[in-house]
């Protein structure tokens, strides 16, 4: 039985499972599915860098996905920019919010923190809302027609599915780096720790902050792929509080912390997301916050480790079990 | 090494918490080799003087110099590469990491690579006597001090500050750990022991300062100390003035 | 003395800012936990008060009374089952225990009341009152008075009694404190439902003067971290004086550069004080 479910052999399934996708279920409803889950599962595991291996809790990521949500469609809408084009300089723009951020908060206790990344989304969402350069609250659109394949305006989900999937695997990819090397120990030990880890010798602030411009930056690439897909964008569906929810509660479902956390979470909670609005039709959003609430809570009180605890702790159990009926 | 072959200088340090003031003026000179004690009643400052030595505190006044660096503000990361490290009086170790991984952390210090540092942190664990694969929160008390020695000798310090390492274990626990320190010592790190077993203080170190409402009351070896009235009296009170029974391992300890 | 009328205004306002955050300060000062769903808090002693109007037509001394009770039990209840749990694991979970509570109260408000903004039938606190020239509604002005005064109280409370003393001990060293025969879980108990009181106090006093729905919740918790952060975390007087700054810079900022303007210059302010001067006015880091 554990062999059957070694760690590498369920990774190539998912992998596989994750490619073709969209070819074996191709209705329009499946594959908007998949395109949400791989954002859902992006942001999340942009978000688990900073808010899971570290432990610093941020509750207004929505702030970097904003960003890059915003700047490829600012270009795009004032100079003519392909949107795409304009994803370094959103990305830039990130890691410049997350030093201003980072810089104050984290000489403070972990609560500073959590406080200021909200006030600052919102700070950010209200004020984007009466600027005009940006659209004020109206927002600002993409290209309704591709000039080119450059503007990445397709017909079908297919490209973009593949096109959120690489990104996802590179992101992936580059957790699972940094993981296995000093950085990613420096990361544990912080959240674990952090008089202990100071007293080791790890520049706790340094590796905080460069923790906090990894996760911007690849939030911000979450927002941009976002923008590329729906091109449009608003205060609400750039810099909202429940995008920065959606974040948390993802990564946290599944396990913050872990490489697959966010992913499981996301697996588990796009297609509820989904589920819930259409059974609750209109006010579908109100009741899916409140379960979002109810769950977070409970994932708090109960296991904030999430499923991936839970599952070590079960597991074994569950293991003898099993040998024992086929023994018995 | 500078300043006549000191290793770690204090001099005149001292803190105050608002109007209280915890330590008023005490001095330590360290040098290379040197195992030395700092004992005293609770609240009598070595604590204090303790964090101050290891960077957690900034002492309101007096200098703190290291191998030739002054350390009096330096911030516990720079301690930590200059070569002092700690243990922490209620163990630290980071619960949801294994053993080894633990280790790890301190030997990411001087060997950034990752295979470099399990090796560092292997040969650590080997010295210690623990297992590396168990998770570190399954350790017990002794297992979890155990393991911050071992994390803290990872980050391979010149001097090695512990605090209250050796207390609440059993008899036979006792004597491995002050065997483990001993070891340590002789592996060439100079040590400075905060400790209120009495055993561990006369078997183990040379030299002792004693503080009591945060000055340093006495200083000498653990046999003088132990038999000055001020000391006495620091620890059982006036009425007590009188030299206490031996307190050597053979007589059942202090 | 238009201008005069805005800052009375917004020094009323801030009374009740000051009153709602000194129960975050006071959580904050004895546990070093920030309760994110605080403002949530303040908007249900605003709904408790409406549902007394409109079950039992009560006046506003009921309905106020009966919000303070409510969220005093609620608060306490919150603690029990939730806060006692979290205080002793990791920040993720102490930070989402909260968090998710926000939601939780705020959706199901929103799903209860909807998003309409509701305000309170005429009481005897309705119309009116010329003071030199200045036109005050005259629950504004009781709203104020009443939340200085409920402030102060509090502090007093904290800093003269027997009981407040205990909860200050906890605060200040928990291991002294339990060695003095005080239980640090019953303080931390009584400080919750103390806070949640005060917050629910807040929101009927601000419910007989001014319009709300389920949003304001959000809005209200922000404001109570600025507040808490420039008057330093726990300190109840250092709440007073900084709510009543932070209304007046809200009523300034609303009257030079525009109604959306203000909240963004109170979390300017915020930002800045993160920066500057984390300790706030009054408090410890």
């Amino acid at each position: 039985m554990t062999k059957i479910l070694s760690p590498r052999l369920v990774i190539v399934v998912l992998a596989a499972a994750l490619l073709v996708y969209p070819l074996v279920l191709s209705g329009a409803f499946y594959r908007d599915i998949g395109v949400t889950f791989l954002l859902a599962a992006i942001s999340a595991s942009a978000w688990n860098i900073v808010g899971g291996y570290a432990g610093q809790v941020s509750v207004g990521h929505s702030m970097f996905f904003g960003l890059g949500a915003y700047t490829p469609l600012l270009f795009y809408t004032q100079w003519g920019w392909p949107p795409m084009a304009a994803i370094p300089v959103a990305i830039a723009l990130a890691i410049g919010l997350s030093i201003v951020i980072g810089m104050p908060t984290f000489r403070l206790t972990g609560h500073y923190f959590s406080m200021a990344t909200i006030a600052v989304a919102e700070l950010i969402r209200i004020f984007t809302g009466t600027w005009d350069f940006v659209g004020a609250a109206i927002g600002l659109q993409g290209p309704a027609i591709a000039r080119g394949w450059w503007d990445l305006t397709f017909r079908s989900e297919l490209p973009y599915y593949y096109l959120f999937l690489v990104v996802l695997a590179f992101l992936l990819a580059v957790t699972s780096f940094i993981e296995r090397r000093r950085f990613g120990f420096y990361l544990r030990a912080i959240k674990s720790s952090e008089r202990a880890a100071r007293s080791l010798g790890v520049p706790v602030r340094r590796t905080k902050m460069q923790a906090l411009a990894l996760s911007a930056a690849f939030t911000s690439v979450a927002g941009s792929l976002y923008v590329i897909k729906t091109g449009f964008i608003d205060p609400d569906s750039g810099f909202g509080i429940l995008i920065s929810v959606q974040m948390v509660i993802i990564a946290a479902l599944g396990g913050a912390g872990t490489l697959f956390g966010p992913l499981v979470g996301a697996l588990i909670l796009i297609p509820l997301q989904s589920a819930t609005n259409t059974w609750f039709g209109g006010g579908g959003s109100g009741l899916t916050y409140i379960l979002y609430g109810g769950i977070i809570v409970l994932i708090a009180r109960f296991e904030p480790g999430g499923l991936f605890d839970l599952w070590n702790r079960v597991a074994p159990g569950l293991r003898g079990a099993l040998r024992k009926r086929r023994h018995a | 090494m500078p300043d006549g072959g000191k290793l770690l200088d204090a001099t005149n340090v001292s803190k105050k918490f608002g109007e209280f003031r915890a330590v008023a003026g005490a001095d330590l000179a360290v040098n290379a080799g040197d195992i030395i004690g700092l004992i005293g009643p609770n609240g009598a400052g070595k604590s204090t003087f303790f964090n101050c030595l290891a960077g957690e505190t900034v002492p309101s006044g007096g200098r703190i110099v290291f191998d030739g660096k002054d350390l009096t503000r330096a911030s516990p990361e720079a301690h930590a590469r200059a070569g002092i490290g700690r243990t922490f009086q209620v163990p630290t170790t980071f619960a949801d990491m294994s053993v080894i991984h633990n280790v790890m952390v301190g030997a990411f210090l001087r060997h950034p690579h990752r295979n470099d540092a399990r090796d560092k942190a292997r040969a650590v664990l080997e010295l210690t006597g623990l297992r590396p694969d168990q998770p570190a929160r399954s350790l017990g008390t002794p297992g979890r001090k155990r393991l911050e020695i071992a994390r803290a000798l990872a980050t391979e310090p010149r001097l090695l500050l512990l605090d209250e390492s050796l207390a609440g274990l059993t008899p036979s626990e006792l004597q491995e750990a002050i065997a483990l320190v001993r070891q340590i010592h002789q592996s060439g790190v100079t040590i400075v022991i905060v400790e209120h077993i009495m055993e561990v203080i006369m078997t183990l170190t040379r030299h002792v300062l004693v503080f009591n409402q945060g000055h340093v009351i006495a200083s000498g070896t653990p046999d003088s100390v132990v038999r000055e009235p001020a000391v006495i009296e620091a620890y059982l009170g006036r009425s007590h003035r009188r030299p206490p029974p031996d307190p050597s391992p053979a007589n059942g300890g202090g | 003395m238009v201008f005069l009328q805005v800052i009375v205004g917004g020094l009323l306002l801030g009374a009740i800012y000051a009153l709602f955050s000194s129960g975050l300060t006071l959580i904050w000062g004895m546990m070093n936990f920030i309760n994110f769903a605080h403002g949530e808090f303040v908007m249900l002693g605003m709904y408790v008060a409406f549902l007394v109007v409109v079950w039992i037509g009560g006046g506003p001394a009921i309905f106020t009374l009966a919000a303070a009770f409510a969220l005093l039990l609620l608060g306490i209840a919150i603690y029990l089952s939730l806060i006692r749990h979290v205080i002793r694991g990791p920040m993720l979970a102490q930070i989402l225990s909260t968090f998710g509570l926000a939601l939780l109260l705020r959706y199901t408000a929103f799903y209860i009341f909807s998003a309409n903004f509701v305000s309170l039938p005429q009481t005897w606190l309705a119309g009116t009152i010329n003071l030199a020239g200045i036109y005050l509604p005259v629950a504004q002005l009781v709203g104020g008075i009443l939340a200085i005064v409920l402030t102060l109280a509090l502090h007093v409370l904290l800093t003269r009694t027997v009981m407040g003393s205990r909860l200050l001990a906890v605060a200040e060293d928990r291991a002294a404190a339990m060695l003095m025969g005080i239980r640090p879980d019953r303080m931390q108990m009584l400080a919750w439902g103390l806070s949640a009181g005060a917050a629910g106090i807040a929101g009927a006093l601000m419910a007989t003067a001014y319009p709300w729905s389920p949003s304001v919740g959000e809005t209200f918790g922000l404001i109570a971290f600025v507040v808490v952060a420039l008057g330093g975390f726990g300190s109840v007087l250092g709440s007073l004086y900084a709510g009543l700054i932070i209304g007046l810079i809200q009523a300034m900022s609303a009257f030079w550069l525009g109604a959306i303007y203000k909240d963004i210059v109170v979390y300017g302010l915020f930002v800045a004080l993160l920066w500057f001067r984390p300790q706030g006015l009054m408090g410890k880091a």
